[in-house]
C-alpha cells in the first residue's frame, strides 16, 4: 500500500491560501502598502515562532522579505533554523495580521470590530479594569499570557493591580515534567541527547515538534556516534521511524513499562548502589512498591513483550551512565501524569546518570559556574526590583488544594479560570486580560471556554492575530512581531553560561506595539505606572548588565555569546578539564568529580524516589504507584494528538508559507479498523464523544494502532479572523474533556473517540 | 569544467521538517504556488510493525546529462562551467520544451517572472555570495551536504566514497548530481 503524507503536508501548495478578509478592521491588508525597513544588514536575534527560542540570523532583502537562519555562533544549534523559524517573515507582513487596536462591535466571538486608537483602548480597559477591581477586588482578574519573555511584563502588572491570578500555558503542555522534577530533584533537569549512547524514549516527538538543540543532539547521537534509540509510541511517527526499535505501545499506559524498567534495573541488581547510597532518599519504599510491577505485568497492560523490556533494560544498564530515559514533554497523556513522569525520572535517577555525560544534568548558570571556577568566567545579570509594589492578600483561583501546591508558582491551574468564572469557586472572577495564548486550542472542552468568555464583565486581548479566543474579547490590542521587538538579555545557560538577546530585525510596520510597552502604557492609564519606572527596553538590559555597554553590546552584536567550558559535576573527564582551566577551581574530590557538591533543593537535599511532602500534599502519592485510568469507554478508540514539524501547537496555522505548508489534519486510522467501519482515505467522517463533536477526513495507514486515532493538534479553528485555518481539519481541544490530573494541575490529552464515516 | 557540484541528501538523517523548503522560498524568492525544493515523506511502507517513511527530496537533479538543457532551442537552457544546470531568462522564448523535458517533473514556469524556474543551487543567492545553498545551511539535522565533487578532500567527495548512495532513476541516463543515502531500514529505493 502507497500512503502519500503529501494529503497533509503539501510542499508546493496546491490550494493558496485564500484572502477572504483581506478588509479585516485593523489588518495589514487595511493598512495599507509598506515596505520593510531593517534596522541593520544583519541582526542577530531570537525567534518566536515556537517556545523553544532559537537563536537567529536575520537580514533584510530588498525591502520586501526576510530571509532568517540560525545563528552559528551558537554551536549546538548548528547555524540551523526550521520550518517555523524560517517562515517568521510570513508572519511579518500577513495580510491578515492586525496592526490597529480593535473594539468589539457585535457580540463576543461574532466577529465585528471596530478600529480604534491606542488612547482609546488603554482608555476603556483602565476604565473596565478599575471598575472590576473597585467592585469586586483585584483579584477578580485573572492574567494569562504564553510563558517566557512575553509573561514577565504582563505579570508585573497584574502584581502593581493587584491581583494574584496570573497563569501561563504550562498546564495545557510542559507542566507535567516540570512539576514531576520540582518534586524528586526539587527543581527542572536537563537531558544531554547528544551524549548518549541508548535512548528510550516514551513518544518525545523530538524530530517533529523540533527544539533544535535537542533534535541536533540526539540525531547526531544517533548518527555520528551511534547510540541506540528504542521509541515507545501507539504511533509511527518521525521519531518511531528513526528509531532502532519501535513499540506501538497502548495509548496511556507509558507509566507501566517505566514501572517495569526500574523493576527490572532494582530485581536483576543493574542499578547504580553506590549513587543510591549517596544521594537517593526513599530508595526503599520505592522498590518495595515496584516488586509487584514485573515485565509481564507490564505486557498485560501495554502491549509492550515482557522480554523485550527486560533486554531493553540491561541494554540500557550496560550503556549506563551515558544513557539516558526521555522524561518527555507534552503531557498530560492521562490522569496519572506525575505518576509517568517520577516513573521515568527513576529510571534515570536508578542508574546513576546525574550529572553524567549522555545523561540528565542541572544548568549551570553563571552564579554556580563562577562559584566552582573560583573566578568571574561568565558575568551574571541583575534583575530589576520595584519597591513598594503591592502587598496581595487573596489567595490565587488555584489555591484551594494543596496538592497542586508545587505548581502556583510555575504557572498555575490555568483552567481553574474556567472554573472560577462559571462556578464562582473558590470565588468569582469577572476579567481575564490575555497575551498571546490560545486556550480556545490548548485547554479542553471548547463549548466551556465560550462559555466562560461569555459570562465574563470584561475581556482584553493582545496578539499578533485574532486568535481563535482574541476573536471573544473587547479589546484587542495588536502586539508588534518578534522581529520589530527588543526585548531583554536571556539566560540561556546549559553546560555552561550563556547569554542572548532578542533585537528588532526590521521597524515596525503599521500601528503595534511590543508587550512590554503595551503593559507599561496600560499601567500608567490605571494609575500604576510608578510600578513601571523604566524608560525603555534600553534601560532594563543596562540595568541587567550592570551598565556594561561593551557587554551588552558584545550580546547584541554576536547574538549569542556562551562562556567557559562545559561543565558536568560528575563526569571526570569535563571535571578534570574545568580545574585544568581555572587554577582556582574548588578542589576536586578523591574520585577526581564534584560529586559531593551536587545538591538538591529538595527538604531531604537529595532526590526524592518517595517524598513525604508529597505524601502530605497529595495522600497516597508520596511513593510511585501505578493506578488503573480508563481513558475511554469500550466502543471507543482512543484519540492521541502531537505536533508536527511545520505548526506550533495553537499558534501558526494562519501563518501564510506554514498554512500553505499544512493548512489540516487527517485523522490516522489503522487499515483494520477503517475496514470495519468501511472508511478509505481521504473519506470525509465524524469524530465524536460526549465532550463534542468534528468532522474532518481520514488517513488510513498502518501507521497507528488499530485501536486508536491520531492528529496534529492545532487545527480546525472556529472563528472567522483566522481565515486560513478556519474549518479545516479536526479541533482537537473539542473532543477533549475537561478533567485535571491530579498534582501536576494538568489537562488531558487522550480520550476516547467514536468514527463513522460521513 | 573546473568545478561539480553535487549535492547529497542523507535519508536517514532527514525528518521531513521542510525546514529546507521554507529556507529556499524565502532565499530565492519562490512564489507560495510552485516549489523548487520539497522533501516529502512517503509511507509507511512495510509490514506492521517494520514499517518506514521515505523522505523523498524533489529538486533539480542537476543531471550532467539534462534533458531540459538539450531540448532548449535557444541556449536559454545551459550548463554554467561549474556544472550547474543554469537559466539565461533573456534568450528564454517560453516555447515550455525544457519544463516537458525533465523527467523528475521539478521545473516549472514563475508566476512572477514568467520563465522558467527550478533549484540552481542558490547560484545568483547564496552561492554568489560565497555561501553554502540555503536548504544546506538550515538543515536542522545536517542531511544536506554540498560541495564540489572534484575536490577530493570535500565533504561530498568523502561522503560518496564512504557510504553507500543512490541516484534517482538512473536508467534514463540523465547522471543526476543529486545523490541519496538510503535510510538503513528503507534500503535502496531509486
Ligand atoms: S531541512 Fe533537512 S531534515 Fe528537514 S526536510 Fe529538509 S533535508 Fe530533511
Ligand atoms: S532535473 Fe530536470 S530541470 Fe533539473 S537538470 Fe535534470 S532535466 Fe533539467
Ligand atoms: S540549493 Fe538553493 S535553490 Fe536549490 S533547493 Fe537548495 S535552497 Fe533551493
Amino acid at each position: 500500500m502507497k500512503l502519500d503524507r503529501r494529503t497533509f503536508i503539501k510542499g508546493a501548495g496546491a490550494t493558496t491560501a485564500g484572502c477572504a478578509l483581506a478588509s479585516l478592521p485593523g489588518s495589514l491588508a487595511a493598512f495599507g502598502e509598506s515596505t520593510l525597513k531593517g534596522s541593520a544588514e544583519s541582526v542577530a536575534s531570537i525567534c518566536e515562532m515556537c517556545s523553544t527560542r532559537c537563536p537567529i540570523s536575520a537580514r533584510v532583502v530588498n525591502g520586501k522579505n526576510v530571509s532568517i537562519l540560525g545563528n552559528e555562533n551558537a554551536k549546538s544549534y548548528g547555524g540551523a533554523v526550521c520550518a517555523r523559524g524560517g517562515a517568521g517573515h510570513s508572519q511579518l507582513y500577513d495580510k491578515q495580521r492586525i496592526v490597529k487596536p480593535l473594539k468589539r462591535i457585535g457580540e463576543r466571538g461574532e466577529g465585528k470590530w471596530q478600529e480604534i486608537e491606542w488612547d482609546e483602548a488603554y482608555a476603556t480597559i483602565a476604565e473596565n479594569l478599575n471598575r472590576i477591581k473597585a467592585k469586586h477586588g483585584a483579584e477578580s482578574v485573572a492574567f494569562s499570557s504564553k510563558s517566557g519573555s512575553l509573561s514577565g511584563h504582563l505579570f508585573h502588572l497584574a502584581k502593581a493591580f493587584g491581583s494574584p491570578n496570573t497563569f501561563t500555558h504550562a498546564s495545557t503542555c510542559p507542566a507535567g515534567y516540570v512539576v514531576a522534577a520540582k518534586a524528586m530533584f526539587g527543581g527542572k533537569i536537563k537531558r544531554d541527547l547528544s551524549n548518549s549512547k541508548y535512548i528510550i524514549n516514551f513518544g518525545h516527538n523530538l524530530y517533529e515538534g523540533i527544539n533544535m538543540s535537542e533534535t541536533r543532539g540526539m540525531m547526531n547521537a544517533q548518527m555520528e556516534k551511534g547510540a541506540k534509540l528504542v521509541v515507545f509510541e501507539p504511533r509511527f511517527s518521525i521519531v518511531a521511524d528513526k528509531a532502532d526499535e519501535w513499540y506501538a505501545i497502548k495509548p496511556g499506559t507509558d507509566v507501566a513499562v517505566a514501572l517495569a524498567i526500574c523493576h527490572t534495573l532494582i530485581e536483576d541488581d543493574l542499578y547504580d548502589k553506590a549513587f543510591v547510597a549517596e544521594f537517593v532518599s526513599g530508595f526503599a519504599d520505592f522498590a518495595k512498591e515496584v516488586k509487584a510491577y514485573t515485565p509481564e505485568w507490564a505486557e498485560s497492560i501495554s502491549d509492550v513483550p515482557a522480554e523485550d523490556i527486560r533486554r531493553i533494560t540491561h541494554e540500557y544498564a550496560a550503556a549506563a551512565p551515558h544513557a539516558l530515559v526521555d522524561f518527555g514533554h507534552r503531557s498530560s497523556f492521562t490522569t496519572e501524569e506525575f505518576e509517568m513522569r517520577r516513573a521515568l525520572y527513576a529510571a534515570n535517577v536508578l542508574v546513576g546518570n546525574i550529572e553524567r555525560k549522555g545523561g540528565l544534568y542541572f544548568g549551570k548558570k553563571a552564579s554556580k559556574y563562577n562559584k566552582f571556577a573560583g573566578e568571574n568566567v561568565a558575568p551574571t545579570l541583575a534583575k530589576p526590583g520595584v519597591k513598594d509594589m503591592p502587598k496581595i492578600d487573596a489567595k490565587r483561583i488555584d489555591m484551594v488544594d494543596e496538592q497542586y501546591s508545587l505548581l502556583w508558582s510555575s504557572g498555575g491551574i490555568y483552567q481553574t479560570i474556567l472554573d472560577s468564572t462559571l462556578d464562582a469557586k473558590p470565588y468569582q472572577l469577572h476579567g481575564w486580560v490575555m497575551s498571546r495564548t490560545n486556550p480556545m486550542q490548548t485547554m479542553t472542552d471548547r463549548a466551556r471556554i465560550v462559555k466562560t468568555m461569555q459570562k465574563l464583565d470584561f475581556v482584553v486581548a493582545c496578539d499578533i492575530y485574532i486568535s481563535e479566543s482574541a476573536a471573544y474579547a473587547d479589546i484587542f490590542l495588536p502586539e508588534s512581531t518578534y522581529l520589530e521587538r527588543d526585548e531583554e538579555v536571556v539566560d540561556k545557560s546549559g553546560k555552561s553560561p550563556a547569554y542572548y538577546v532578542r533585537q528588532k530585525v526590521v521597524e515596525t510596520i503599521g500601528n503595534t506595539k511590543p508587550s512590554w510597552l503595551i503593559w507599561k502604557e496600560l499601567a500608567d492609564k490605571m494609575g500604576q505606572g510608578q510600578f513601571f519606572p523604566w524608560q525603555n527596553m534600553e534601560t532594563l538590559q543596562l540595568f541587567q548588565v550592570d551598565k556594561n555597554t561593551s557587554l551588552l553590546n558584545k550580546i547584541k552584536a554576536d547574538g549569542w555569546v556562551s562562556y567557559g567550558k562545559p561543565l558536568l559535576l560528575r563526569e571526570p573527564a569535563m571535571v578534570k578539564a574545568f580545574s585544568v582551566s581555572y587554577p582556582n577551581a574548588k578542589p576536586l574530590d578523591a574520585d577526581g568529580t564534584y560529586a559531593s557538591q551536587l545538591s538538591f533543593k529538595t527538604p531531604s537535599g537529595k532526590i526524592e524516589l518517595s517524598s513525604d511532602k508529597v505524601e502530605k500534599m497529595a495522600p497516597g502519592r508520596g511513593v510511585i504507584r501505578y493506578r488503573e485510568v480508563n481513558m475511554k469507554k469500550a466502543d471507543e478508540l482512543f484519540f492521541i494528538q502531537g505536533k508536527v514539524a511545520v505548526h506550533t501547537n495553537a499558534a501558526t496555522q494562519n501563518v501564510p508559507m506554514l498554512a500553505n505548508l499544512m493548512s489540516d489534519n487527517a485523522v490516522w486510522i489503522h487499515p483494520i479498523t477503517a475496514g470495519l467501519l468501511s472508511i478509505s482515505s481521504g473519506d470525509a467522517i465524524r469524530i465524536y464523544n460526549d465532550t463534542g463533536s468534528e468532522e474532518g477526513h481520514a488517513l488510513v495507514t498502518p501507521g497507528i494502532r488499530p485501536d486508536t486515532v491520531f492528529a496534529y493538534m492545532g487545527c480546525g479553528s472556529k472563528n472567522k479572523e483566522l481565515a486560513r485555518a478556519t474549518g479545516k481539519g479536526v479541533h482537537c481541544g473539542n473532543l477533549l474533556p475537561h478533567v485535571t490530573s491530579p498534582v501536576t494541575g494538568m489537562n488531558l490529552h487522550t480520550t476516547g473517540v467514536k468514527i463513522a464515516k460521513i | 569544467m573546473t568545478k561539480r557540484y553535487v549535492l547529497v541528501h542523507d535519508e536517514n538523517k532527514c525528518i521531513g521538517c521542510q525546514a529546507c523548503n521554507v529556507a529556499c522560498r524565502s532565499e530565492n524568492n519562490v512564489p507560495e504556488s510552485v516549489t523548487r525544493l520539497q522533501v516529502r515523506i512517503e509511507g509507511p511502507y512495510g509490514n506492521f510493525p517494520h514499517l518506514h517513511f521515505k523522505y523523498n527530496r524533489v529538486s533539480c537533479e542537476q543531471c550532467e546529462n539534462a534533458p531540459c538543457v538539450k531540448v532548449c532551442p535557444t541556449g536559454a537552457a545551459y550548463v554554467n562551467d561549474d556544472g550547474i544546470v543554469s537559466i539565461n531568462e533573456g534568450k528564454c522564448v517560453g516555447c515550455l520544451y525544457c519544463v516537458a523535458a525533465c523527467p523528475y517533473k521539478v521545473r516549472f514556469i514563475n508566476p512572477e517572472t514568467r520563465v522558467p524556474d527550478k533549484c540552481d543551487f542558490c547560484k545568483e543567492s547564496r552561492l554568489a555570495r560565497g555561501e553554502e545553498p540555503a536548504c544546506v545551511s538550515v538543515c536542522p539535522t545536517d542531511a544536506l551536504t554540498f560541495g564540489d565533487a572534484n575536490d577530493l578532500n570535500s565533504e561530498v567527495r568523502k561522503l560518496l566514497d564512504t557510504k553507500q548512495n543512490y541516484q534517482q532513476k538512473v536508467n534514463l541516463g540523465t547522471e543526476p548530481r543529486v545523490y541519496r543515502i538510503p535510510s538503513r531500514r528503507g534500503g535502496i529505493k531509486a
